[in-house]
């Protein structure tokens, strides 16, 4: 097929688009199977295949996909014609900045492909789970697989050719039970991502059997607990949470179309401005925080973005001070024109498509805090006088310019002066997001750090999901509200 | 994207079934998407896709598999591959602890009453006049234009192995949302419209909304809210928010089994919310875009899940009646088609909403952003303000409140806080873009009146 996505954009460029690239899927296979109390509610398989087109052309984009291979010049025209159209109605021509180009390939690291797995072999898997958490107390249990292996093939018209193929495996088990006030309680666990594979090898039946009774256990503590106390503690955020607390509130308002409002009709803003890099306190100096997307064992990590940039390492915050941002070609080059100084060198390397008939946006790719110099957890929870460990995300809702956050939980304990103490249930935390990273009193070391993955970030309209990752130590923040 | 050729092919795919011995579901699904998307007072993307999908579900003695693929219409050998796949798959099937049922469309069925093809296939210019006409003279260069029109039409046909009928339905829609923006500021205001046929876009009515709440925004003062209980007077899109929450958590057999429901079996029959409270899941409302007959054949009518704040009992998926014993109550569809009723308060906009008289400060929000579920069993969710609160004082002058977060429980919002419901209804567009095109609107009163709402956190600037 290369042949012919070359002679299309070839013909685009002469018909005077500015730029054009394509992808083109042969194949997206993905498998889920879902077993719910010891039902396989959904056994499926889905494939994938079509390509999308992006076109510049008089200043703007325009993009045309289809699943039918037999309309490609008429996808590549409409492509064209929509980008023709929206330069109609255009306040700043689009520039891309400068990249390399590159001709590569990536391949996820994957020592068994799940999709390759025997079926009965994973039902099995599923239903050892199921078993196990079959257990006094539960009263709702879920395993669940996805699995899915991508095919991409990139080309532009500058010259680019990237294949890529990337194997990808998201479990997880999860259990409800009612507690001792009648109302509904879960606890969940979902692998991080340690080591350098993707695959089923990271199925160990002991290892899963070990965290089907934790959970239970867990469940079963939460489920008698006293209700968490509403008043002001220090956090202790496991791997588990700290992920979505980077997520939600580093990760989102870092991305440079939002900062410059193109999401403020959906997904929202940032309370972040173009001025902020380089000054803005983000968080105390124990904060360090890069964009990784060459961690070999994440989503987030993808070998090059879908504008055929290499993928990169770089800080976003260094010592608390905000020195970076999750960036495209298009993005860094109105960046820099409207804050009329060079913030940005060249693309991050962070612009991803979920699918062939979406566009490329701003993604995060594996957003992680460094691991720092207060010790493990044990450590932590012994400087602490007045404290609250939480773990496991439960519910999640943030402001429309990330400047403030509600999070619920789904396991916690008290912590007062320096001991553990008991189990707590619907234990929650809220807070403004610049006073609570300046509030970062302690910072997890490498004993602590996990690689959590999303599967799931929602952005974009019309809307797209992705994965990524999170590399996370335990961290501690002081004065925090905590309760309903 | 022809009803009578996706028929034609599904049936050729029902016979490769059949052949193959194959007991199955087939299901086809085509969307024709068109989205323009502002930012900054600019096009920031215009995107075309057609994209076809199909599903084989093949069923065995307690077991089912499903295969799926997207891809050519015409690739036959891809789609007989799906056939296989399915039928290969079931050996592997875990059972079930139940024997799911398998749909016997007894009768065809074509419905295309939602489906206006001037509407599906709008053009470039015309969506441009439209949005130009909804912002004329608003923008400047601190106030900037972003937001979607989303546009497209979407084909389903649903076959069985078991009869050679089939149930067809098209739609169009339009889900509009236009977002004036302040740079420097960072305030936003928006206006939204969701649309069935060319003749329901109403550019002046939105141009209208983003004109009085600009006003609101650049000339009232702008304040932080004190913590604390206040009357919120919700709007369209907060309420079919809540209302969106509790239709699943309020009325799904399914969600109930799971734990996950405010409501249990012995809730039915009593009174659960306010007596104003009529929630009914009508497949004759159009502006839902209704599916009048579901996967099984079966002709659907109106049900009220809450009449007049009585839980009248659950909505049962057949999936979940086969498994918890259930009668399935003919819910099988792509999305339901809720609608709450109207209430007695002519109150029905927002000018009329500044000129009510009141005796105390009502704070009128317009959207919920990122709502979270908290705990499902309590129904308790959570969300902030956005797109163009207003504080309308006690004493008859506004002020522009930041952003508030409200935690509150929809056993409470619909119970005692509820105070009234507009006289007017409208349709508020829910559909989402991350899968296959599925047109959903709620039908719900224009406004609604909570009494002491609690502000649990302030912003302290937009």
């Amino acid at each position: 097929m290369a042949h012919t996505w070359k002679e299309q954009l070839d013909r685009l460029m002469k018909q005077g688009a500015a730029y054009a690239d394509v992808r083109y899927y042969p194949r997206e296979d993905s498998l889920s199977m879902v077993m719910l109390n010891g039902n396989m509610r959904s056994f499926d398989k889905q494939r994938e295949s079509g390509f999308g087109v992006r076109v510049l052309a008089d200043g703007a984009w325009g993009f045309a996909a289809s699943s039918n291979l037999a309309d490609i010049t008429g996808t590549f025209d409409k492509a064209l014609s929509n980008a023709r159209a929206a330069a109609g109605r255009m306040t700043r021509p689009i520039r891309l900045a400068d990249k390399e180009v590159l001709s590569g390939r990536f391949i996820s690291p994957c020592e068994e492909d799940t999709l390759l797995v025997p079926l009965d072999e994973q039902a099995a898997f599923l239903r050892k789970m199921d078993e196990a958490m079959n257990k006094p107390g539960v009263t709702q249990r879920v395993a669940y697989i996805m699995a899915l292996s991508r095919q991409v093939e990139y080309y532009d018209t500058e010259g680019a050719e990237i294949y890529k193929e990337t194997r990808e495996l998201f479990p997880s088990i999860f259990v409800k039970g009612r507690d001792v006030g009648g109302e509904t309680q879960g606890r969940s666990y979902s692998p991080p991502r340690m080591g350098n594979t993707r695959g089923w090898e990271i199925m160990q039946e002991a290892h899963w059997l070990g965290e089907a009774e934790r959970i239970v256990r867990e469940l079963n503590e939460t489920l008698v607990a006293p209700k968490c106390p509403h008043d002001v503690r220090s956090v202790i955020l496991m791997p588990d949470q700290m992920f979505l607390q980077v997520h939600e509130t580093i990760g989102h308002p870092l991305e440079l179309d939002r900062i410059l409002g193109y999401e403020l009709s959906y997904a929202g803003g940032s309370f972040v401005r173009l001025e902020d890099f380089g000054r803005l306190q983000y968080g105390t100096k124990k904060l360090n925080v890069r964009a990784d997307a060459l961690l070999p064992n994440s989503p987030g990590s993808f070998g090059y973005d879908d504008d055929g940039v290499a993928a990169q390492n770089y800080m976003l915050i260094k010592e608390g001070v905000l020195v970076g941002a999750i960036t495209s070609r298009q993005m860094v080059t109105e960046a820099n024109e409207r804050a009329g100084r060079e913030i940005f060198g060249s693309s991050g390397g962070t612009a991803r498509a979920t699918s062939f008939y979406r566009t490329p946006l701003e993604r995060m790719t594996n957003i992680s805090v460094d691991p720092g110099q207060d010790g493990s957890l044990r450590d932590i929870i012994a400087s602490t006088e007045k404290g609250i460990v939480l773990s496991g995300d439960k519910s999640w809702s943030i402001g429309s310019n990330r400047e403030q956050f509600h999070f619920a939980n789904d396991y916690a304990y008290l912590v007062e002066d320096g001991q553990v103490k008991e189990v707590v249930r619907s234990a929650a935390y809220k807070g403004d997001t610049l006073p609570f990273y300046n509030s970062l009193s302690a910072v997890g070391d490498r004993s602590t750090w996990e690689v959590q993955y999303v599967p799931n970030c929602g952005k974009g309209m019309p809307s797209q999901v992705m994965q990524l990752g999170h590399g996370v130590p335990v961290c501690r923040f002081d004065h925090v509200k905590v309760g309903e | 994207m022809q009803m009578n050729k996706a028929i034609e092919n599904l049936q050729a795919l029902r016979e490769y079934a059949v052949k193959q011995g194959v007991k199955a579901t087939l299901t086809l699904h085509q969307e024709d998407s068109h989205l323009v998307r502002l930012a900054n007072s600019g096009v920031s993307l215009n995107t075309s896709e057609a994209l076809s999908r199909i599903s084989v579900t093949t069923y065995g003695e307690n077991k089912t598999a499903t295969a799926q693929v997207m891809c050519d219409l015409d690739d036959t050998d891809s789609l007989f591959e799906t056939v296989d796949k399915a039928k290969g798959m079931l050996a592997f099937a875990s059972p079930l602890s139940y024997q799911p049922t398998f749909p016997e469309i007894e009768k065809s069925s074509q419905q295309q009453a939602g489906y206006d093809e001037k509407l599906a296939h709008i053009s470039n210019e015309d969506i441009l006049a439209y949005i130009n006409q909804a912002t004329q003279g608003l923008e400047s260069e601190d106030v900037q234009l972003s937001g979607n029109f989303s546009v497209g039409a979407t084909l389903v046909v649903q076959m069985s192995t078991a009869t050679p009928h089939h149930v067809a339905w098209q739609a169009s829609d339009a889900q509009i949302t236009l977002v004036l923006a302040s740079l420097q500021d960072k305030w936003e205001i928006n206006a939204e419209q969701s649309a069935t046929r060319l003749n329901d876009l109403d550019a002046p009515a939105m141009r209208a909304r983003l004109a009085f709440l600009k006003d609101k925004y650049q000339n009232c003062p702008a304040v932080q809210l004190p913590l604390g209980p206040c009357r919120v007077v919700f709007g369209a899109a907060a309420t079919a928010e809540y209302l969106n929450f509790l239709s699943f958590l309020g009325g799904d057999g399914g969600m109930m089994k799971r734990d996950s429901s405010i409501n249990s079996m012995d809730d039915i029959g009593k009174q659960k919310l306010s007596p104003q409270v009529t929630l009914i899941e009508d497949p004759a409302c159009l502006d839902t875009f209704a599916m009048p007959v579901d996967g099984y054949g079966r002709a659907r009518e109106a049900r009220a899940i809450y009449d007049q704040g009585v839980f009248t009992g659950f909505i049962w998926s057949q999936s979940a009646a086969d498994e918890y014993g259930e009668q399935a109550t003919g819910h099988d569809v792509m999305h339901r088609s809720f609608r709450l009723a109207p209430g007695k308060t002519p109150v029905n906009g927002l000018e009329e909403l500044s000129r009510m008289p009141r005796d105390c400060d009502i704070l009128y929000v317009p959207y919920l952003h990122y709502t979270g579920l908290v705990n499902a069993s309590e129904g308790l969710i959570t969300g902030t303000s956005r797109f163009g609160a207003l504080l309308f004082k006690q004493d008859g002058s506004v002020v522009v409140p930041y952003n508030v977060r409200f935690t509150e429980k929809l056993g409470d919002l619909f119970g005692d806080k509820l105070q009234w419901l507009s006289t007017e209804t409208c349709a508020y567009n829910v559909s989402s873009t991350y899968d296959a095109r599925d047109p959903e609107a709620l039908v719900v009163p224009q406004l609604m009146c909570c009494d002491n709402v609690k502000v649990e956190i302030s912003n302290q600037s937009y």
